[in-house]
């Protein structure tokens, strides 16, 4: 259906940065992101919210999300897309969209505000995609132990949790890397088992 | 390959209104927001202008912002905030001028179980030059 696609093609990736109202997400976006952040909108109807997307029509009751994102030309072909998810349960039929293919997610947490990142979290457990939890250093950040952390947040094992500043650009790529290392660990094994 | 009726230049005498939009954008994409090329496309999907679209010849507003924006890699989402228009506008802007043969789209590697490794490998290869 889509012609002219070349053989040595341009390939877009994305990464979701996720977690509760007021962590950091554009913070972080705007940190890693070449561009200035920019804000996109998605339509739907107040009816479709979390019904049945593929039923939009603009209509008189369209409302619009906006959803902020970044980007990082990782390489000559490779181009890497930071979506910022929006906060509230209601939308999560576009992280549905937005998670579908994506090399994973980063999940904010202030420490003052544990409880909530567990939407975030329990959304990519359920759809098996590869994420890593970043505590963002809010004052009282370092107060907490990684073990007290990961068995507040019940994390499994595996699951990198690292201690992050979303305005530091150097500190946000680093937290880019362990998901990126954490993804490519889990592909390999999946293909190894 | 048919032109779309809607991306050709029709002299409407359309006013543009400054800021403001005057014509919905609906109405230019004839009332869709899912296009039947473009239901699926995710928003990441790259697109480049081919030979075809830089000799193209007037384009309605939209479309050639569009083929314009297109010169370079970039990508549907980043097309709707340039625009300022939804992400579904821009999925119909991109998939008509596909079919007009003005665009190339670039999917991304696996819409489902994600990246390859060997595509990890690159990316985090890129990420970690990034870093000083």
């Amino acid at each position: 259906m889509h012609g002219h696609t070349e053989p040595d093609d341009l390939i877009p990736l994305k990464v979701l940065i996720a977690g509760g109202f007021g962590v950091g997400k554009t913070t972080l976006v705007r940190s890693l992101s070449e561009i200035p952040p920019l804000l996109t909108e998605q339509a739907m109807t107040a009816a479709s919210i979390g019904v049945d997307e593929s039923d939009m029509v603009p209509t008189k009751t369209t409302t619009t999300v906006a959803m902020d994102f970044g980007r990082i030309t990782v390489d000559e072909s490779l181009i890497l897309y930071l979506f910022g998810t929006p906060g509230q349960s209601r939308f999560w039929f576009m992280w549905d969209e937005l998670a579908r293919g994506a090399v994973g997610a980063v999940v904010l947490v202030d420490l003052r505000r544990i409880d909530d990142c567990f939407p975030a979290i329990d959304f990519f457990e359920n759809r098996r995609l590869p994420f890593v939890v970043g505590v963002n250093r809010f004052p009282g950040a370092d107060e907490y132990d990684a073990d007290t952390v990961r068995d507040a947040l019940a994390l499994s094992p595996d699951c990198p949790l690292v201690w992050m500043d979303a305005r530091d650009p150097d500190s946000s790529r680093e937290s880019l890397v362990r998901l990126v290392e954490h993804a490519l660990a889990r592909t390999t094994m999946a293909r190894a088992g | 390959m048919a032109l779309p009726e809607s991306v050709g230049h029709q002299p409407s005498g359309t006013p543009e209104g400054h800021g403001g939009r005057v014509v919905p954008v609906y109405a230019l994409t004839g009332g869709r927001t899912r296009s039947a090329t473009g239901a699926d496309m995710p928003v990441e999907t790259l697109v480049t202008v081919t030979p075809a679209g830089r000799r193209a010849g007037e384009l309605h507003l939209e479309y050639r912002a569009t083929v314009e924006l297109a010169a370079r890699p970039i990508s549907v989402v980043e097309i709707g905030a340039a625009l300022r228009v939804p992400v579904g506008v821009a999925r119909v802007l991109v998939s008509d001028l596909v079919d007009s043969g003005y665009l190339a789209v670039h999917l991304p590697p696996s819409v489902e179980g994600g990246p390859t490794p060997e595509i990890l490998e690159r990316l985090l290869e890129g990420l970690r030059a990034r870093s000083h």
